[in-house]
């Protein structure tokens, strides 16, 4: 019986380090956010001479997709910036209220825009020849409604609707356009999980706590997903 | 034979004038190109407001030539072609 006690209270114990472990403090969450900008920013600026010889139109919204990582990564840190700061659940919590309100809606508002169309650019430099040149408006148009909505309709299960019929759809058009491409590599492996971490990024900072105990393993994936990819930009373009 | 692509029809163009010592005439280079006089127009204007190629004259013969961002682009195409390969761009 002792023996039982004492195994539940260091499996307890045990349980408990590990969530500690999990939980990244503001230290792990900037270094978290300039290790993404700075992948972003690395391809968006390696591709350039590229871009500029080429005019190639993949190349430019590839590149405007990790423009626009950027910009969300910027935002997100901003957001949890905030947070931390002022120690408080959401962004809109802020006092005084009727400032906080505002200040929130519109971080949120540009976060959520430039999330939904770095994800668009992204399957946009792969469906652009598919798809009439006019899609990037639309596009444009379907990011500002979904930020609309996100700032707007403030439920959890909203926000869950919305992210989780975005990656739906995006994962759905890229794996129909790679299957008739036959093409073999592992990108798809590296775009699906950047598809999903970028998700439950998103997601971790509309709904806080959502996904609290895991959120440092979540790092270290998203960030190995950003690594892989800015590996393989500087062994295609020559950079060392 | 399938259809080259554009940026293929480009470094093909880009060859031929530096293949024949940076400098040849427009009509060899439209012969050459095996492209139709319409879009070869479209091309060497295209190449000409990148500033990939220039106009020369040499003895009342306009001549056609090879800028350093034609060079370049010679340089860079097979790193062009392996990217928008790697990432699926399309082209």
């Amino acid at each position: 019986m002792a023996m039982h006690l004492a195994g539940r209270a260091i499996q307890g114990g045990l349980g408990k380090g590990l969530g500690k472990l999990a939980v990244p403090g503001f230290g792990a969450e900037i270094l978290y956010s300039f290790i993404i900008i700075a992948c972003s920013l690395m391809i968006y600026f390696g591709t350039k001479e590229l871009y500029e010889l080429s005019s190639h139109k993949g190349i430019k919204y590839f590149r405007l997709a990790f423009l626009f990582f950027a910009f969300a990564y910027f935002s997100r840190s901003f957001i949890k910036f905030i947070i931390t700061s002022f120690d408080i659940k959401i962004i809109s919590d802020i006092s005084p209220r009727a400032l906080g309100a505002v200040f929130g809606t519109i971080t949120i508002f540009i976060f959520m825009y430039f999330s939904a169309m770095a994800i668009f650019y992204l399957l946009y430099s792969v469906m652009w020849k598919k798809w009439k040149s006019k899609t990037i408006y639309n596009f444009h148009a379907l990011a500002l409604i979904m930020a609309s909505a996100t700032v707007i309709l403030r439920t959890p299960l909203i926000y869950l609707a919305i992210n989780l019929i975005l990656l739906f759809f995006v994962t759905l058009t890229y794996y129909i356009s790679r299957k008739q491409s036959h093409k073999k590599n592992s990108l798809h492996i590296i775009y699906i999980l950047l598809f999903i971490f970028w998700t439950i990024n998103i997601l971790d900072i509309l709904i806080p706590n959502f996904f609290q105990s895991v959120q440092l393993f979540i790092y270290l994936a998203s960030s190995g997903v950003f690594l892989a990819i800015l590996y393989k930009v500087l062994k295609k373009t020559g950079s060392n | 034979m399938a259809k080259r692509a554009k940026l293929e029809i480009i470094k093909d163009i880009l060859e031929i004038v530096k293949t024949n010592h940076n400098s040849i005439k427009p009509t060899p280079l439209l012969r050459k190109s095996n492209i139709s006089s319409s879009r070869f127009k479209e091309y060497f204007n295209d190449l000409m407001r990148k500033q990939f190629i220039e106009e020369k004259i040499h003895k009342k013969d306009k001549l056609i030539s090879l800028t350093e961002k034609g060079y370049k682009f010679l340089e860079k195409y097979k790193t062009i072609i392996n990217f928008i390969d790697e990432f699926e761009l399309q082209d």
